[in-house]
This record gives C-alpha cells, sequence and structure tokens, in this order.
C-alpha cells in the first residue's frame, strides 16, 4: 500500500479528515521554504503538496502566481526541489509529499534526453528517490496521459486528477480509472483563491462521485478559514489549502524568529482541529 | 514529407504530429468539447457556410486583391513580387478571417460574452468589431507593454466598446495576455467564448483558425490560376503564432512545386539569443495547452522574447507549423528587427503601401532573396496587415517624436 493509501486508511480509523498543504518551492527561498514545509507538518498537515514553480502559471490567482515569481528569482529548479524532498522524507517518512506544477517543467527539466518530451523511466527513478509519492500536474489531462499513469505507477507515484465542476460524467469515470492517490476536486469554477458559491451543489457532486469509487477525495481551490474547511471536511476526505497559507509566507522574511512564522503554525493547528 | 498525399492533420487527439494535443486544466475539457463538436457540426452545414460567406463578403471586404509590387520587383532586380493584400480587410488585418467565423460559433453555442488576447492589437480590434456587431460583452487582454507600443489599436478597441484589460504579470506582453485570458475563461467558461487569435492553444483551435484563414490560400489559389496560369514558385509569411502563414499555406501543403517559407522574429539576432523564433533556435514543450516549439531554458520555464513587433513577441508557435518544420515541408527563417524596420521603409515608399511591422519580417526576407532568383520566378507575401498601429512605435525606435 502506498504511503498516501495508508495516511487516508489511519485517518478513517481516527475519524479524521485530511488536511493537505501547498506551499511553493523556493518560496522566499529554498531553505526557508523547507523550514516552512517542516512547520507545517509539526503543525498537523497530513499530506505534502509541494508547488513546482512555473513562468506561466496559468491555473492559479495572484497569491499563488507571485509566489510562483518569487521562487523563480530564486532559480529554483526541480532537480533542487527533489533534493528537498529527500531531506524532508528523511525526517518525516511517514508524511506523502505530492508535487503540484506544470507538464512542462517535468518534462524539460530532469529528462537527459532532449529528443524525448514525456514522462519516462529515468524521470520516474528520480521522482521515486527523492521519496516523492505523488503528482498532480495541471496542464495534464487523462487524454494526454494514459501511457504516463501506467509508468508511474510502476514506480509506485501516484497520478493525482483533478476533477472540477464542469467535468462531464463520462469523463468522471475515466478519470477515476486513471487516478491513483486521491481525487482533487476542484471547487470551483476558476483560479486559486477565488471563492466558493454554491455549498450544496459542491456537496452533491462530491456526493455522487463517492458513490462510484473508494478512492479519498479532497477538495481544494478557495478553502480560507476553519469554517470553510470544516463544511467541506463533512462530505469530503480532506481539504486542501493553499492561497491562505501562500498568503501567509509572502510575509515570512526571516527564518524561525518573529510573528510570521507562529502564526503559520497556529493557522495550521486551527484548520487541522476542524476536521477532527 | 513522406505523407504529404494524404496529409490529414490534426488526428482524432488534435495532434500534428507529435505536437499539438489539449494540455489544459479540467475545467476547460468540457469547453473544448463543446467548441469541437459545435465546429464540426455547422462546419458543413450550407447555412453555416452562407453566413460566414456573407460576413467576409459584405463586412470584412474579401477577396483581398493580389497586387503586383511592380516598383519594389523592379528595385529588387529578380524575382516578381505580389502581395496578397490582407492589410485592405476591414480592421487591417488577417486576423478578421478568424474572428468571423469563431464569433458565429460562440452565438451558435449561446455564449454572450468574448475574451481574447492581443499582441499588436490586430487580434484584439478584429474581435472587438465582431463583438460588437453581434451585441457581445467583449473583454481583451493585452500585455502593460504592448499597451504602450500599440496604442491607437488600445482606443480603437475601447471606441468599438470592449474592455481592455492591462495584464502586469510575467513578461508583459502576449503570452501573459494569453495566461490571464485562460484565467478569466476558467472562471466565466459558463457564458463565455474565448476567442484565440492565432493557430495556437489547445486542440480544437490550432485547427478552427487554420480553416477560417484557409480563406487566403483559397483566394490565392484562384487568383494565380487567373493571373499567372499556374502556382506561385514561393510563398513568404511572418510567424508570431502562425495564422496568417497557415491560412496562406495550408491550400498549398499538397501543392509541392510551392515553396513555402516562414519568417519569425529575429529580433536582435538569433545568435544574440534576443529573438522571438521557436522554430529557428527553441525545443520541444508544452505551453498554452499544446506541445510545439518553445522559447525555454534548461529547467523548462519560458524564456522572455524580443521583438519590434508585439504580434511576433510570443515565445510559442502553433503545432501544426512544429510540424511542417519537422517534417520539412515548410522552410522557416527568421528576420532581424532592423532588417524588419528597412523593409517597413522601402514598401511604403516603393510601393505606397504601409506594412505591418509583423508583416515586414515577411518582406525582408523576400527582399533577401528576390534578387538571387530569375525574373521568371513568382513570390507572393502574404501582406498581413496595414502598419498604421506601427507610427508611433517606429518613429520611437528612430528616435523621433510625432
Ligand atoms: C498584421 C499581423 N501579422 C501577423 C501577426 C502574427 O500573428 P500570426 O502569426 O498568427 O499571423 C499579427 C499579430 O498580431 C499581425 O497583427
Amino acid at each position: 500500500m502506498s504511503i498516501i493509501n495508508s495516511t487516508f486508511k489511519n485517518l478513517q480509523k481516527n475519524k479524521s479528515k485530511a488536511l493537505i498543504t501547498y506551499t511553493v518551492a523556493g518560496d522566499p527561498d529554498l531553505e526557508l521554504s523547507e523550514e516552512i514545509i517542516e512547520e507545517i507538518i509539526n503543525s498537523g498537515a497530513d499530506i505534502i503538496e509541494i508547488g513546482v514553480p512555473f513562468s506561466d502559471p496559468m491555473s492559479e490567482g495572484p497569491v499563488i502566481q507571485l509566489a510562483h515569481e518569487r521562487s523563480l528569482k530564486n532559480k529554483t529548479s526541480l532537480p533542487e526541489i527533489l533534493s528537498l524532498s529527500k531531506r524532508l522524507k528523511k525526517k518525516f517518512n511517514n508524511t506523502p509529499i505530492v508535487l503540484m506544477g506544470y507538464f512542462n517543467t517535468f518534462i524539460n527539466s530532469l529528462n537527459s534526453d532532449n529528443n524525448f518530451h514525456d514522462i519516462n523511466d529515468e524521470i520516474c527513478e528520480e521522482l521515486k528517490n527523492s521519496g516523492v509519492d505523488g503528482l498532480i500536474i495541471v496542464d495534464l489531462p487523462f487524454e494526454e496521459s494514459e501511457v504516463i499513469f501506467k509508468k508511474l505507477s510502476e514506480y509506485q507515484i501516484d497520478l493525482i486528477r483533478l476533477i472540477s465542476p464542469t467535468t462531464s460524467e463520462l469523463r468522471i469515470n475515466e478519470i477515476i480509472n486513471n487516478s491513483s492517490g486521491f481525487l482533487y476536486y476542484v471547487s470551483l469554477k476558476g483560479i486559486t483563491g477565488a471563492d466558493i458559491s454554491s455549498y450544496e451543489e459542491l456537496e452533491k457532486r462530491v456526493q455522487n462521485i463517492k458513490k462510484i469509487t473508494n478512492i479519498p477525495i479532497v477538495v481544494g481551490f478557495g478553502i480560507k478559514d476553519q469554517q470553510t474547511a470544516e463544511n467541506m471536511s463533512n462530505f469530503s476526505d480532506g481539504v486542501v489549502i493553499g492561497s491562505a497559507i501562500v498568503d501567509m509566507i509572502e510575509h515570512i522574511k526571516t527564518k524561525k524568529t518573529g510573528n510570521d512564522f507562529a502564526k503559520l503554525s497556529k493557522f495550521v493547528g486551527e484548520i487541522k482541529s476542524s476536521l477532527q | 514529407m513522406k505523407d504529404k498525399e494524404n496529409y490529414n492533420f490534426p488526428d482524432d487527439a488534435g495532434r500534428y504530429g507529435e505536437f499539438g494535443g489539449k494540455y489544459v486544466s479540467e475545467t476547460l475539457m468540457s469547453a473544448l468539447e463543446e467548441l469541437e463538436n459545435t465546429y464540426e457540426n455547422l462546419k458543413g452545414n450550407e447555412e453555416f457556410k452562407n453566413e460566414i460567406t456573407e460576413d467576409l463578403n459584405n463586412f470584412v471586404g474579401r477577396p483581398s486583391p493580389l497586387y503586383f509590387a511592380k516598383r519594389w520587383t523592379e528595385k529588387l532586380a529578380g524575382a516578381q513580387i505580389y502581395l496578397k493584400r490582407e492589410d485592405l480587410n476591414h480592421t487591417g488585418a488577417h486576423k478578421i478571417n478568424n474572428t468571423v467565423g469563431q464569433v458565429l460559433l460562440a452565438k451558435h453555442m449561446g455564449k454572450r460574452r468574448i475574451i481574447a488576447e492581443t499582441g499588436a492589437g490586430q487580434h484584439g480590434v478584429a474581435t472587438a468589431a465582431v463583438a460588437a456587431r453581434h451585441g457581445l460583452e467583449c473583454i481583451i487582454f493585452m500585455g502593460e507593454e504592448d499597451i504602450e507600443r500599440q496604442s491607437p489599436n488600445v482606443y480603437r478597441m475601447k471606441l468599438l466598446g470592449a474592455e481592455v484589460c492591462s495584464v502586469t504579470s510575467g513578461t508583459k506582453t502576449l503570452k501573459d495576455a494569453m495566461n490571464e485570458a485562460m484565467r478569466d475563461w476558467v472562471t466565466n467558461v459558463d457564458d463565455t467564448h474565448y476567442i484565440i487569435g492565432s493557430v495556437a492553444g489547445p486542440h480544437p483551435y490550432p485547427k478552427i483558425v487554420r480553416d477560417f484563414n484557409s480563406i487566403v490560400g483559397v483566394e490565392l489559389k484562384d487568383q494565380s490560376r487567373a493571373l499567372f496560369g499556374r502556382f506561385p514558385d514561393k510563398i513568404i509569411a511572418c510567424v508570431g503564432g502562425g495564422s496568417n502563414a497557415m491560412g496562406i499555406f495550408y491550400p498549398f501543403l499538397k501543392d509541392n512545386s510551392v515553396d513555402l517559407i516562414g519568417v519569425e522574429a529575429g529580433g536582435s539576432g538569433i545568435e544574440t539569443g534576443k529573438h522571438a523564433a521557436p522554430l529557428s533556435d527553441g525545443s520541444i514543450g508544452v505551453l498554452h495547452g499544446m506541445k510545439t516549439y518553445l522559447m525555454q531554458d534548461e529547467s523548462g520555464q519560458i524564456l522572455s522574447t524580443q521583438s519590434v513587433s508585439a504580434g511576433l513577441d510570443y515565445p510559442g508557435v502553433g503545432p501544426e507549423h512544429s510540424y511542417l518544420k519537422d517534417s520539412g515541408r515548410v522552410e522557416y527563417n527568421s528576420a532581424t528587427d532592423e532588417e524588419a524596420l528597412d523593409s517597413f521603409h522601402d514598401l511604403t515608399k516603393t510601393e505606397g503601401i504601409m506594412p505591418a511591422l509583423e508583416t515586414a519580417h515577411a518582406l525582408a526576407y523576400a527582399k533577401k532573396i528576390a534578387p538571387k532568383l530569375d525574373e521568371e520566378e513568382i513570390i507572393v507575401v502574404n501582406l498581413s496587415g496595414r502598419g498604421d498601429k506601427d507610427m508611433a512605435n517606429v518613429a520611437k525606435v528612430e528616435g523621433l517624436t510625432l
């Protein structure tokens, strides 16, 4: 069983829901982002999503776009992010690490073969050796990645798929058949950090998906506070918090000192407690 | 090219060989599917075809003339140069061929809001015009830098009732305008149609935009038969995203006697790295929903581009061009800022036609090769747009104020 699966099993046993956090590697710099993630894990996060910065993050709202820009100012690269992942895995071997990013960085920064533009054994091996448990590739629908899905599963790396409010029933079935780890339900039509409009619709959609699959399903995009997190967790297996955390990181300039770190861990702790 | 006899791209997956595809977030997949179905259902429909022809004839002013550049030909003392006058279209460029068609698709899908990205502003103006004509809400995304260098077009869009949204993220040019348009689209996907302005983006856009622009090549075939009794020897077009080039090339792909030449923006020179020529000096990757040649660094980050012409200042290119480059059917070259400016003046002074700076890149390449060719040979340059929009920018580059 993958660590992602066992994490969800354990949470179910304890009648708790997953808290998944998103931060961008290299924001504000690589070292600090590592400390921030450690702090977040110590404060109660169950799964860590590490954002891989891209020059053209098309699905991100302003807050996360700025984080990508800050990270790229430091020239943060995927190989560096893999080293970061490796170090984290050593310290927290039970916490799943999921990389979230855009397809181009995966196919163009790990591959030594310039004539190949896909995810191959070489890349899978590097990911596996770095303790990466799953990938979320925002701009890679299942149509473009059946082969990639199979390849990753040979290495027990989960390919986590997004389902959105516009996904048809037919597509939902296809997506379920081509995904592993967990499903990521995008709570709204829009970009990260926007506001959720209709809870009832959301709940109905998630419950319908739960009827046809056992893969855990988490809700993300637009969850900014305890109350929303709690509401979402009532009908899902967990929540993803991104923009709200990244927004706090924007103010973190130095090491552990200062209020900003404390604020962040308090926030993460509170969200986690609302999911119990 | 081995399979040119049965050239039939894109395939069902929206691919041109390795290139193309649909690399977008899940939220947009249903919208792309809807667009594809609508287009496939309508494209053979007589009523729809008539509607488009009617607009092309009476709103755009087609067919566009095939003009003999007599004095320029004499000056260059080589091959005969003809110009396919897309600059004479309503709104001043080939871009309107596409927007006239796409706005009808939008109406058939029941969308009431139109969005578009623009670089030079020509696609923005062409979109704003059709939106006005059909009474649809229109929002144009344009990089802050382009708003500055193409200001007359910004005002034209506003006069046409569009809202112009200044994009300040990233490099503040065309690619960032496209990112922002995509972000708007995922947010408003229910009632909004995104009119992409080139043969770029996820499938089915490269195909739809190519098909709507193919009228240029189709007319040219008829005109050359009538005028020369044969096809031209060479057809030259500038390549930004590649829509004017694809439009004039596509009907000729199977006619091997015709050399097809695309000209990218060489900026300060390919060797300087400061250019916008992914086919000449790029590598394969994925951006804006398509797999294609891109300008990127070794970490897969998209590089900022440089060109005097806003409409060519884009780090990617339509996927069909990537295929045509690799297959060898089309030859791709580049012209520098300096060469483009030189031809801009040349054509203006010799023929009384002021070309767009984008178009001037194609002209620069014609100028380079014409003197080496026999006077029996015929070159057609796709005169993709007129240059009024560029006057302030040209003056600025040359240190003048208007
Ligand atoms: C006159 C003109 N020609 C060419 C282009 C480049 O676009 P494409 O390569 O899609 O024809 C533009 C784009 O703005 C344009 O305005």
